[in-house]
């Protein structure tokens, strides 16, 4: 798929346009302005919005994040320099820990859990039939509203009448208060984004898969390999790339989301599942701290950044080795 | 791969695996079942003792469901239809027509798709309070009561255009035939005829997987939904509703109901994703791959 739209990109279409200017030498250059101008009218409401709700935030951000400001009248900001990264950035403030690291453990953890279970799974689904109804099935929780998502999980984790505990209760063991131990919290949060995201990742892996030429596996057959072999020799290093799209893009999701701990846990109990995100949202939306909030946001941005820097560094060697 | 026998490890840990993804979601339309006090009760039982069909009543009472139903449809409706438009204007103007500075910002609207919504919470929220003669503003946006946050505009101001969706057009109709195009120029076509008549006909597969995509993020969309909701509550959607309901409620003598809402709020996104699933599954695939 990313080689189809790779040719795509080279069908660029010059010749349409110069063929026709050609025809009618007299009124090329006015044929081509008037061109431009429809071009440029077409292009005109996607390029005022991004004006606006593009660049202009952006900007605003940015100012936002090195002022202290109250939050009613734009006159009053005052420019205070890099003193809101410096608070926010100490050592002794909550935002470095527990907050990013919270976000780093649960962009990790969930991350991990989606890319074991999808590999497997992707590769399960592959040699059964009817492919299209189990990955619809893996693929339920995407299009679920993540308010929905988070209040069946947080019923399920419920250590009175939850099915979780009732499921353990039934084994014997005793109940566990998932979303209330602050030792639990976390990997609950973790486990229920992980079972948010992998039909997406299965759905991406088995396209991957079945860019594997067969002919790889029947000779790996003739030459005696078990299943077992065939998946460590074949199929994981030649869905490097894949896998390695997932992961990234995966890990960029995770650190920005936290609408799953809005609804689940608050970001309780005390810090013990709040994120960088949620953080940024109360800061500014509860306590009227624009400053502070607009630099959380940029440092969780930076981080993005750099992580996404790493996706097309990775995918410029890809390409390499592919031509 | 096609092996000779039958994968019965395969069948083993996709099937397991199914249970998982599945179970909650019975989980939920049992409990929606469930009568007073059934839910909390030990030891947990996964089937009601009595099919309360009540419990969905009671949701749609309690929760005002005609107003969060009108904001979703509208905020969805809108960003579909804009998120189409724009996308495939500027697709257009991207893939088949020339005119200086094209490259820049062919790769301007690229960048756009590296920044995360997060990052315009804060100002994009600003902004629209702030917005000139809006909501009580003067003509500098300021002095109102809240500027363009308490219009039903600010549901899907920001969603109106997609960076991802022009990407997603121009590729598509890059791929189609100059000559098409050619020709009805010099039928004297103009460029808004060719854009209505060839290009929108010729790429429909794709407007419907982008109207998908765009369709099932901006009904499921939380945070945004929620920040509006909070400055005016005639503004909550349906996402936002079932959550301050399930904040309302005693969680054991109610569950049932909030798992109630829960159900009709998914069953509209269920049903459409069930019957076009095609053209989602081909987005997430060419949205995995861009």
């Amino acid at each position: 798929m990313a080689t189809v739209l790779h040719e795509n990109e080279q069908r660029s279409p010059r010749g349409g346009a110069s063929r026709r200017a050609g025809s009618v030498p007299s009124g090329m250059a006015k044929a081509r302005r008037r061109e431009a101008i429809v071009a440029y009218a077409f292009l005109s409401p996607s390029l005022l919005f991004f004006a606006i709700f593009l660049i202009l935030p952006l900007i605003f951000a940015v100012v936002l994040a090195l002022s202290a400001w109250g939050g009613f009248d734009l006159t009053q900001i005052e420019f205070v320099g890099l003193d809101n990264f410096a608070e926010i950035l100490n050592p002794a403030s909550t935002f470095v820990a527990p907050i990013l690291v919270n976000t780093l453990v649960f962009a990790a953890g969930s991350v991990v859990l989606t890319l074991v279970a999808s590999v497997v799974l992707a590769n399960a689904i592959n040699r059964l039939r009817f492919q299209g109804f189990w990955r619809t099935l893996y693929f339920l929780p995407i299009v679920t509203t993540v308010a929905a998502v988070g209040n069946i999980w947080k019923y399920l984790y419920e250590p009175s009448g939850g099915l979780i505990n009732g499921v353990l209760n039934a084994l014997g063991m005793s109940s566990v208060r998932f979303l209330a131990d602050p030792d639990t919290a976390l990997p609950s949060v973790v486990v229920v984004q992980a079972w948010a995201s992998l039909g997406t990742a299965i759905l991406i892996l088995t396209a991957g898969l079945k860019n594997i030429p067969e002919t790889y596996y029947e000779a790996a057959e003739l030459d005696g390999a078990g299943s077992w072999r065939m998946f460590w020799n074949i199929t994981l290093p030649l869905l490097r790339p894949t896998l390695l799209f997932v992961l990234i893009t995966q890990v960029i999701a995770g650190l920005q989301s936290f609408a799953l701990i809005i609804v689940m846990t608050g970001g309780g109990p005390g810090d013990a599942t709040n994120v960088a995100g949620f953080e940024m949202y109360q800061q500014a939306f509860n306590f009227g701290m624009w400053g502070i909030a607009s630099a959380m946001a940029l440092v969780l941005f930076l981080i993005i950044f750099a992580i996404t820097l790493l996706q097309l560094w990775l995918f410029r060697q890809r390409g390499e080795e592919t031509s | 791969m096609k092996p000779r026998r039958t994968p019965w490890f395969s069948y083993l840990l996709v099937v397991a695996g199914a249970v998982i993804m599945v179970v909650p979601f019975l989980d939920m339309v049992m409990t929606s079942f469930k009568g007073p006090g059934e839910a909390g009760r030990l030891p947990y039982r996964f089937l009601p003792e009595k099919f309360h069909l009540d419990n969905y009543l009671a949701a749609l009472e309690q929760l005002n469901m005609g107003l969060l139903f009108r904001n979703s449809v509208i905020m969805t409706a809108v960003a579909v239809a804009s998120v189409l438009l724009t996308s495939s204007m500027a697709g257009y103007a991207l893939a088949k027509l020339r005119f200086p500075g094209r490259p820049i910002v062919f790769r301007f609207v690229l960048a756009t798709m590296m920044f995360p919504p997060f990052l315009f919470l804060i100002p994009d929220f600003l902004i629209l309070t702030n917005w000139p003669l809006a909501g009580g503003n003067d003509l500098l946006g300021r002095g109102g009561d809240g500027g363009l946050t308490t219009s039903v505009a600010a549901l899907f101001i920001p969603f109106l255009v997609s960076g991802f969706g022009i990407f997603l057009m121009r590729q598509f109709i890059v791929s189609i035939p100059d000559e098409v195009i050619e020709a009805a120029r010099i039928d004297g076509a103009g460029e808004f005829t060719i854009w209505r008549h060839i290009i929108l006909p010729q790429t429909t597969p794709v407007l419907i997987t982008l109207g998908l995509l765009t369709f099932v993020g901006t009904w499921n969309e939380y945070v945004w939904s929620l920040l509006i909701s909070t400055v005016n509550p005639d503004l909550m959607t349906l996402p936002v509703g079932i959550q301050l309901l399930q904040s309302y409620l005693d969680p054991n003598q109610t569950l049932p109901i909030v798992m109630a809402g829960l159900v009709i709020s998914i069953v509209p996104v269920l049903t459409i994703f069930l019957l076009l699933q095609k053209y989602y599954i081909r987005g997430v695939m060419i949205s995995g791959l861009k």
